[in-house]
């Protein structure tokens, strides 16, 4: 089976002022499966956007390829359009004066939907995304997260099978972003692809079945969420809750201990060499009766952090 | 779907947002004082003979307003709300959903005609009657569909300029003279009349006039100029819109407003 989304070798530069030449995809190689939902993280300025652009057709690559199930993205960009729906989250893009189905009628009639089919699948988006009440409101009354969800509607409108999201929850309220979630998983269900691009880790971890980090264009890790941590090596961890601060400091000098990390409410993290410093953690801990300690890898914020680095505002 | 099934979608669009833009009815409210200012002014100089400019050169001012200030902002206002990207990642060409909507408010922009006439007819007591109805209605006609590849036209000049608002607050007075709206083109100077000659509203305006007087020889020929003249600003329209999507997705631009 051809994949959802192939990229080879993708490269994209602008020339700004200057001439000066930003490189915002560099020789990325990427691929994402049928029916995978496939996280694209990284911090702005990383060349999310960019590969989401080049791939929905509104941005022409500096060099390399990409396809769609298949259908090069320059070559074939027609095909392509029919195949992929773009959301972007944001405040805009919608016409603020007209109600949320006239939004959408409108988008129907621009994927070439007769007007039944554009009815039939406006409507029944609507209430999929909770919108059904406000279905004849002017959208400039909507809240950013309202029209979250009119965005994601109008990408599901004719049906692709590829769906890019970039931001989607942004904006969202926790209740909203769970559901949102229970619907990309229920899309999945029905055969689509997802490429979404967030800066939600969370979201990533709970949502996404591969994830790919990149900074500055070029890919820094691809992997399952679960086992991104080893991007960091081997390197292990155990959680402790408050376990006061006459084990801290042995702790600190236990062999295989590369270092630890006090959190909130007096938590403890005590990242390890690996396994067998791990092992040696849990044993030391036993011994002195502290039966509540948990063995993990690192979160996928954590390699999100180290991969990215210290870099603070910048961007 | 067919691209006048398309152009139908967008017209339904502008006509949704038309409704409910106050601003595109500003043309409207200016129609009928201009009218009476010009008819005043006319018939104060006991000018009898020229009261159908006074009554047609607001219409085709409306006409031209609603191309040049309203219609010629359309691809404008899509960049800065931020709808650009999803237009034309769609699988249709993004000009005939322009062309569709600019059709939209030129529409409503010739509404401006009936306005005057009803304030010659009812506030000066002076209804002004047509010679020759067939030709009017298709001088009308033709004039409209000039409006909405000149409109076309200048959406795209004007997303493209750097200078948008210049060339939109500049546009206005020259083309009432060259347009021989507020003066007839015979009443230029010689050297004017070829520049008269590619505005598409001097050669309404002649017949307008003409089909008002009785007076429309060689009005086929006219018809003909501004059909020419509707098709190239048209085309020139079209084409200058599908090289400014292209020049975006090439430069990444897509996202700028």
């Amino acid at each position: 089976m051809e994949p959802a989304v192939h990229t080879r070798g993708l490269r994209r530069t602008y020339t700004r002022r200057r001439r000066a030449t930003v490189v915002a995809l560099d020789d990325l190689t990427l691929t994402v499966a049928q029916n995978e939902i496939h996280g694209l993280l990284g911090p702005n300025g990383a060349g999310k956007t960019t590969l989401v652009e080049i791939l929905s057709t509104v941005l022409l690559p500096s060099a390399g390829t990409a396809r769609v199930l298949g259908r090069d993205v320059v070559a074939d960009a027609g095909a392509v359009r029919s195949l992929v729906g773009l959301v972007l989250g944001g405040d805009r893009g919608l016409y603020d004066r007209l109600t949320a189905r006239r939004n959408l009628l409108f988008w129907g009639a621009l994927y070439r939907l007769d007007g039944r089919t554009a009815r039939a699948r406006a409507d029944a988006l609507l209430e999929r995304v909770g919108l059904g009440d406000r279905a004849g409101d002017p959208v400039e009354g909507f809240s950013r997260g309202m029209r979250q969800r009119l965005h994601l509607a109008r990408g599901l409108l004719h049906e692709p099978r590829v769906l890019f999201l970039d931001e989607p929850t942004s904006g969202l309220d926790p209740v909203a972003a769970a559901a949102f979630r229970g619907l990309v998983r229920d899309l999945r269900a029905e055969g689509r692809t997802f490429l979404l691009a967030t800066h939600d880790m969370d979201e990533a971890a709970a949502l996404c079945d591969r994830v790919t980090l990149i900074d500055r264009g070029r890919m820094l890790l691809t992997g399952d969420p679960a086992s991104a941590g080893r991007f960091l090596g081997d390197g292990e961890c155990v959680d402790l809750d408050d376990p006061g601060p006459a084990l801290t400091g042995p702790l600190e000098l236990l062999p295989g201990v590369t270092g630890v990390e006090h959190r909130d409410g007096g938590a403890l993290r005590v990242h390890t060499a690996g396994r067998d410093a791990t092992r040696r953690v849990l044993a030391w801990l036993l011994d002195r009766d502290v039966l509540t300690a948990r063995r993990g890898r690192p979160t996928l914020e954590e390699v999100y952090l180290r991969a990215i680095g210290d870099r603070g505002m910048r961007v | 779907m067919s691209a006048l099934r398309l152009l139908w979608q967008a017209v339904r669009l502008q006509a949704a947002l038309s409704r409910r833009s106050p601003e595109h009815a500003l043309v409207l409210l200016i129609a009928p004082m201009q009218t009476t200012t010009l008819l005043a002014l006319t018939l104060a100089a006991h000018r009898a003979d020229v009261v159908a400019n006074a009554v047609l050169a607001p219409g085709l001012i409306g006409l031209w307003v609603a191309s040049l200030d309203y219609a010629g902002r359309i691809v404008t206002e899509d960049r800065w709300a931020g709808r650009f990207a999803a237009l034309i990642a769609a699988p249709v060409p993004f000009g005939l959903v322009v062309a569709g909507r600019v059709a939209t408010v030129v529409l409503v922009g010739t509404a401006a005609f009936a306005e005057s006439w009803l304030v010659a007819a009812l506030g000066f007591g002076r209804p002004l009657t047509v010679a020759e109805p067939g030709t009017f209605a298709i001088a009308v006609a033709v004039t409209c569909l000039a409006a909405i590849g000149t409109a076309t036209l200048l959406s795209a000049v004007f997303v493209v300029s750097r200078a948008r608002d210049v060339l939109q607050n500049s546009l206005g007075y020259p083309f009432y003279i060259l347009g021989g709206i507020l003066v007839p083109v015979a009443a230029l100077p010689g050297w004017l009349h070829p520049f008269s000659r590619v505005v598409f509203l001097s050669w309404s305006a002649d017949l307008l006039r003409g089909a008002v007087h009785g007076d429309t020889r060689g009005w086929p020929w006219a018809v003909l100029a501004v059909l020419a003249l509707s098709a190239a600003s048209m085309a020139a329209g079209l084409w200058l819109t599908r090289r400014y999507v292209d020049r975006t997705r090439r430069e990444g631009t897509v996202g700028f407003s």
